[in-house]
């Protein structure tokens, strides 16, 4: 049976089914290419984003240019923390350049909660959508069964009523059923798969972040013990 | 007062975009790829054999109501076999040297059997063997009942359902709860579909459309009628088969 006369054969309650898993498979292939260019287009932006802060003495030279790494999850954490920075650094009357950096542990703290609350927003970001594809992965194969499930008990119904139980009555009617479960095999096995991966990437990225709030942390702690 | 607000991701729409085009591309492909393969197994040729109108050389034998009904004449006896007497031991060899005389003799014994009997079964065969060319030269033409003598078998027709009937098992689809199909078909000397008229229907389009796949079908593995004639005959196809009409 062609994939033509199989749409047009089926019953309702398939077809609904078949359109329900066909959109989640849309909808997820959407996510995934999305997550996949966003998550390495973070990755290599945060390299090269560390690499500039390295070679970089001053935080306003590197508040100028950061825009340059806009997809990194760091540059968001440095913005964060430069700014409340400054905040500190005005409500003392102090100029936010290099060797003014004059302010006590208590603007410390407040630093490290600035930090805190951009990694958390950055995670939040980073993990969007991907909720989805852990749905897709857990339901669509049950999506699917209950198809299959369907389309057999209209087919064995539809036995029944002819009479006749041959193989050439039984089979189509199974087979029409089956791919509804293949169907919503198809649409979960990418998105697990994808969010397995996405997962394992989002916790690098947030080491990384983790890593740098320290960094930045030990800089401006070390500026205040310079003072 | 300063705001932390999130960062806006933009490309969700592109991705859903090429998503779509994703999804419609595959389902195009399959369609594409079941109308180029429509059959990807290998197909095998079933043959028949119709066992009752097998072109033996008495068709009629067995029956009571023809003649050559007779019990067969029992098979020429076996020649009678040459005794032989056993071989004396010899006096003046006990032990392994006596032993070794006697086996030799009895392998040359069993191959003086073996080659007697060999030659009693091949005057059997060659007795049996002439006794039926003796009685296919008495009665002339023998085979099917219509048949000339020459034809390697069944009956045309029988032999174009059992096709029909395979066919039909590969592309049986419908809609509705009893369909039914009356075909009159018409066969060239070359063993080709000439005509195909559908003289009774239910209605069922599915139906209708996979009983003509079915002879489309049919129509690769047939082979020409007997004597190249135009062969012309019914069918009625319904779910639970194909039978003559």
């Amino acid at each position: 049976m062609g994939l033509e006369m199989f749409f047009t054969s089926t019953g309702l309650v398939v077809k609904g089914v078949l359109l329900l898993l066909i959109m989640f498979s849309v909808v997820s292939w959407a996510i995934i290419m999305f997550k996949f260019f966003q998550i390495q287009k973070a990755f290599s932006e945060s390299g090269r984003f560390m690499d500039f802060f390295w070679k970089t003495k001053r935080f306003d030279s590197i508040a100028s240019q950061v825009d340059r790494f806009a997809s990194s999850p760091l540059t968001a954490l440095f913005n964060e923390g430069y700014s409340e920075l400054k905040q500190l650094m005005e409500a003392e009357g102090a100029k936010p350049d290099h060797g003014g950096l004059s302010t006590d542990l208590g603007g410390v703290a407040n630093v490290t909660r600035a930090l805190r609350r951009a990694t958390n927003l950055e995670v939040n970001r980073l993990e969007k959508y991907t909720t989805f594809l852990a749905t897709t992965g857990s339901t669509s194969p049950f999506i699917g069964l209950f198809g299959t499930v369907w389309g057999i008990m209209v087919a064995f119904e539809g036995i029944g009523k002819t009479g006749s139980a041959s193989l050439a009555v039984v089979a189509p009617g199974i087979a029409e059923a089956l791919i509804a479960t293949a169907v919503g095999l198809v649409a979960a096995i990418p998105a697990v798969m994808a969010y397995n991966h996405f997962q394992h990437k989002i916790r690098v990225l947030v080491k990384e972040m983790d890593s740098f709030s320290t960094e930045f942390l030990n800089i401006v702690q070390r500026n205040i013990a310079g003072k | 007062m300063y705001q932390l607000v999130a960062r806006k991701d933009t490309g969700l729409g592109v991705a859903t975009a090429l998503s779509v085009t994703f999804h419609v591309a595959a389902f195009a492909f399959l369609v594409w790829w079941q109308q180029l393969m429509p059959n990807l197994g290998p197909v095998q040729t079933t043959y028949y054999v119709d066992v009752v109108n097998l072109p033996v050389a008495n068709p009629r034998a067995g029956s009571p109501t023809d003649t050559g009904n007779e019990a067969k004449p029992a098979p020429p006896a076996p020649a009678p076999q040459a005794m032989t007497t056993p071989a004396v031991p010899s006096k003046t060899a006990p032990g392994k040297k006596a032993v070794t005389g006697s086996t030799t003799e009895s392998t040359a014994f069993q191959e003086r059997m073996a080659k007697l009997e060999g030659k009693v079964d091949a005057q059997r065969q060659s007795a049996a063997f002439e006794e039926l060319r003796k009685r296919v030269a008495a009665r002339g033409k023998v085979g099917m009942p219509k048949g000339g003598g020459t034809e390697s078998g069944s009956d045309y027709t029988a032999y174009l359902h059992s096709r029909l009937k395979d066919s039909f098992k590969e592309t049986i689809s419908y809609q509705t709860k009893a369909p039914f199909v009356m075909v009159r078909i018409t066969i060239d000397g070359d063993g080709r579909i000439i005509r195909t008229r559908i003289e009774k229907s239910t209605g069922d389009k599915a139906f209708e459309l996979s009983v003509v796949r079915a002879i489309t079908l049919a129509e690769q593995s047939i082979v020409p009628p007997p004597s190249r004639t135009v062969y012309e005959g019914a069918f009625v196809f319904k779910p639970q088969g194909v039978t003559q009409r």
